[in-house]
């Protein structure tokens, strides 16, 4: 038999904990369509059923407006589920009760789990299930879900749904004064359906709930005014509004439950939670403990994760090796395009994978801290600070993950902001975390300063790392305070869970989740975009002549080589191009692996080709195998140098190319010729690629005289690696022709500059909609070419040093910043003066 | 019964408790507020503020909330220690 069950309860009950603890691992999230909010479904089986569990957004009640109450009362309404299974906070079960009465009336089966009933004996609560059972007429089931306890009871219970539906009772309160009205507009609304029921949504009506209006609305269009005249004449009967008497009606009976089946043996004791608190929100020490934490989180996940790295490295290694064994081979100094298509899918793919095993242990501690109810006292500690600036306490967490301090990821920072309850400064929150400094634009800083700021690398390390957190708070204030403005905003009414043990379970299910959430969007929209930003770099590709050039320079490095090696006894294995091309490949093959640092190359290489091995590992006495090598050599080099200066040939008359020219005129205010354009429009599929862009754009023939140098030492790739590239930041200041005060304005276009494609494409999820999308990319692109033009304009007028000119900029900032926050913050829209 | 005197919920200090008269906040607020328990009559114990001394901490129907001085200022309450 098929059974479709609701689970529904309040935040905090530990519903997600039963939820896991019955679907297992067959699970699958998804957003409910055109809201925000999460739906997670669970499928399994018992021996008689078929189950479909859908996971309810968490909510108080069911009576207001809020996003996630309304997901939730459409999904009984539309979905009509066999059963509700409300699992119920064994430790503050009157608020529970109050939440129970409301989905008992919906008219629908009901078992109740009473959940974490170990955490509530532990202080001091006893519960007559069996009593309650009795009042309520619905059956009441003990559980501690952490503890695996209670699961075949609920699966007993849903087994025998069957019966409970037919000897459904209906289950009333009796709301007295209120009666007579809903008696009214149950008389009044024209309604035939038989899976509803009319009194709940006669009820509903009278609270003025829109989704109940909305679904009478057909047949009864002057719906609206019957629940608006209804309610005024309650008011004027009994100077009540419905929505308090419900709520003081509801809150009573709970009260009466309460009284007649709990006990408290332990009343007015401090528990365990009291006593943490008296030490985490301390004044004094909070803010140390806080300190603490993040420093823990950030070392844990960004700095030991990327240390993981290195072992998950290989891996990726590998796929990239495969990727290129099964393309198409090179010819001498031709590559063909399906290879180089497929490297760079290949390297733009892995670039972001490589994050994973720090999104990982992220994710865990993250779910970690959200389990105990560390995050919420986060929240609580700092909302003072936010709420100045538009924000919100729970924005906290989404920042320091994006990198407030330095090097971070949005991603996960972008996906942590589901939390904040206030739309507002949610969205603020979400628009300001990818102007954090991310993991992959440290590299990119660090090229800067190591080439421009060698004497001041820490003051400026400082400046960057703390300069984000300036702007992102200037920017939150200007956002909320203009297209923000109309944002609903919500009450910071907030609980503060009692602590809990997290468990293993859930905490490895909710981090894989959100690193297959990343992964999918990786390996489908990030690889769209890659493609076209080749298209783009590919076309329209070299000249005829260009081209010719190229081919005599290829002509003239074969004929080198087939002179250097034509005495030797080998010259039968490579006395035609195509031999020459494999050997080539394979001697680049064997390189390329064996700096990957793969152990097995050797005997590998050796097995596939003995004959050509013999060119690559040269035995002492084999001269001309020796002159092979050296050939060989120059031929790799010469090979690279113009495979190297036809890419950058091709960037430069490339789609992309002639956009990095034709944005000059603009971008020559902030100090940036057409290479670093193109470096900025690169990047944007990954941020590491802006390094890698202006490396290869500064990237010059200086290498081939290293080269030559380097042709004495033999055989070790390693000191080959250590002599063939002088490091990029020497060749940056070198050759590009910029002063420090180009490479700070390009340092602060960089710091207002969204982070990558990914994290845009975590906006959209988290904001549901392309237009903010594409808001959180123009927006700040357009910020920073304004800042960074003026930054460069006038500091170039003044002539002040990019030192100079940058700590000015901090020193405005920090300006603005302290300004802001003496503004006062202005009334929000729900709430009204008290009459005083 | 003596008349007593009433006071918003944000002046109240840490450690006292309070007992609700009357809410005077609205519409969206009021719904949320009545949802976490902040009905006429209900005890509210004010358990600390926050470090920067906003948001305040708060104990009602046995468990902890937390909410913003400028909206404690619209539930109006009486001592009762």
């Amino acid at each position: 038999m098929q059974l479709k069950v609701a689970l529904a309860g309040q935040p905090n009950c530990g519903k997600s904990t039963i939820f896991n603890m019955l679907s297992g691992i067959h699970q699958h999230i998804a957003n409910y369509p055109g809201v925000t909010v999460d739906k997670k479904s669970g499928f399994f089986s018992t021996k008689k059923l078929d189950i479909e569990m859908v996971d309810l957004p968490g909510t108080y009640s069911f009576s207001s407006y809020s996003l996630e109450e309304k997901v939730a009362k459409e999904f009984i309404i539309d979905e009509n589920p066999d059963v509700i299974l409300n699992i119920v906070d064994a430790s503050s079960i009157k608020r529970s009760l109050y939440f129970t009465f409301q989905l008992l009336e919906i008219g629908k089966p009901v078992i109740i789990v009473i959940n974490m009933c170990d955490v509530a004996e532990g202080r001091g609560i006893i519960i007559d299930d069996k009593k309650i059972e009795k009042i309520l007429g619905c059956p009441v089931i003990r559980a501690s879900a952490a503890k695996g306890e209670g699961k075949k009871e609920i699966l007993a219970a849903l087994e025998n749904v069957v019966e409970l539906k037919e000897n459904y009772k209906e289950f009333k309160i009796n709301y007295e004064e209120l009666e007579p009205l809903i008696t009214q507009v149950q008389d009044e609304i024209n309604f035939e359906n038989n899976e509803m029921n009319k009194r709940w949504l006669s009820i509903k009506v009278l609270e003025n709930d829109q989704v109940a209006i909305k679904l009478l609305e057909d047949k009864n269009p002057n719906i609206s005014e019957i629940s608006h005249n209804l309610r005024e004449k309650f008011h004027d009967m009994f100077d009540k509004d419905v929505d308090s008497f419900l709520a003081s009606f509801r809150y009573e009976n709970s009260d009466v439950v309460c009284h007649k089946c709990v006990e408290e043996t332990k009343k007015g004791e401090l528990t365990l939670t009291d006593k943490v608190d008296k030490v985490v929100l301390n004044r004094w020490l909070s803010f140390p403990i806080l300190l603490i934490i993040i420093v823990l989180v950030y070392e844990l996940s960004i700095v030991f994760g990327y240390k993981i790295t290195d072992y998950t490295w290989p891996i990726l290694g590998a796929i990239k090796n495969f990727v290129a064994d099964i393309s198409p081979a090179n010819d001498i100094a031709k590559v063909p395009m399906i290879t180089d298509l497929a490297s760079w899918l290949v390297n733009s793919a892995v670039a972001l994978l490589n994050y994973l095993p720090i999104f990982f242990i992220l994710f865990a501690l993250i779910a970690v801290m959200e389990d105990v109810g560390y995050m919420p006292r986060m929240a609580f500690i700092l909302d003072r600070v936010f709420k100045k600036f538009g924000l919100h306490g729970q924005s906290t967490l989404p920042l320091v993950l994006g990198g407030a301090f330095v090097g971070g990821c949005a991603v996960p920072g972008v996906m942590s902001t589901k939390g904040i309850a206030d739309d507002r400064a949610r969205m603020a929150t979400i628009m300001t975390v990818p102007l954090m400094n991310c993991l992959a634009k440290v590299p990119f800083y660090t090229l800067l300063l190591g080439a421009f700021f060698l004497q001041d690398m820490g003051l400026m390390m400082f400046y960057i790392s703390t300069v984000t957190i300036l702007t992102a708070l200037i920017i939150a204030k200007f956002l909320t305070g203009t297209i923000l403005k109309t944002r609903e905003t919500a009450p910071f009414v907030m609980e503060l869970p009692p602590y809990h043990l997290p468990t293993f379970k859930g905490v490895i299910l909710r981090a894989c989740e959100r690193v297959w959430v990343y992964i999918k969007k990786v390996c489908t929209i990030v690889i769209a975009v890659a493609i076209v930003l080749f298209a783009l770099l590919q076309f329209p590709g070299l000249s005829d002549e260009k081209q010719e050039m190229y081919n005599k320079e290829e002509t003239k490095i074969l004929a080198n080589f087939d002179k250097a090696v034509s005495k030797t006894k080998y010259y039968s294995l490579v006395d035609t191009r195509e031999e020459v091309a494999s050997l080539l490949n394979f001697y680049d093959g064997y390189r390329s692996k064996k700096m990957a640092g793969s152990k097995s190359v050797d005997e590998s290489y050796a097995s596939k080709n003995p004959e050509f091995y013999k060119f690559l590992k040269v035995a002492k006495d084999d001269k001309d195998a020796k002159k092979i090598n050296t050939a060989l050599r120059k031929l790799s080099t010469g090979r690279n140098t113009i495979l190297r200066q036809q890419k950058n040939d091709k960037i430069e008359s490339s789609l992309l190319g002639m956009a990095g020219r034709a944005l000059e005129p603009i971008t020559q205010f902030a100090g940036f010729d057409w290479k670093i354009n193109v470096a900025f429009l690169s990047s944007f599929a990954a941020r590491e690629s802006a390094v890698a862009t202006l490396g290869s754009i500064y990237e010059t023939g200086k290498i081939d005289m290293n080269q030559t140098a380097s042709d004495t030492s033999l055989d070790s790739v390693d000191d080959e690696m250590k002599n063939q590239n002088e490091r990029p930041e020497e060749t940056m200041s070198r050759n590009s022709g910029y002063t420090p005060l180009h490479a700070a304005s390009i340092i602060i276009f960089m710091l207002l500059t969204p982070p990558c494609i990914a994290s845009m494409i975590v906006v959209k999820m988290q904001t549901n909609s392309w237009a903010w999308m594409l808001f959180a990319i123009f927006f700040p692109f357009t910020l920073a070419l304004v800042v960074a033009s003026l930054f460069f304009t006038i500091s170039s007028a003044f002539a002040l040093s990019g030192l100079v000119a940058m700590t000015y900029y901090y020193l405005i900032l920090l300006a603005i910043v302290v300004i802001i926050s003496f503004i006062p913050e202005k009334r929000i829209n729900w709430t009204t003066k008290p009459k005083s | 019964m003596s008349v007593l005197k009433t006071f918003g919920l944000d002046t109240i200090e840490a450690g006292k408790s309070c007992k609700i008269v009357k809410l005077s906040a609205k519409d969206k607020l009021l719904q949320k507020l009545l949802d976490m328990g902040f009905v006429n009559g209900a005890t509210i114990e004010v358990v600390r503020e926050a470090p920067l001394y906003d948001p305040m901490e708060l104990r009602i129907h046995n468990y902890i909330l937390t909410l913003r001085k400028s909206e404690a200022a619209l539930i109006e309450v009486y001592e009762c220690n």
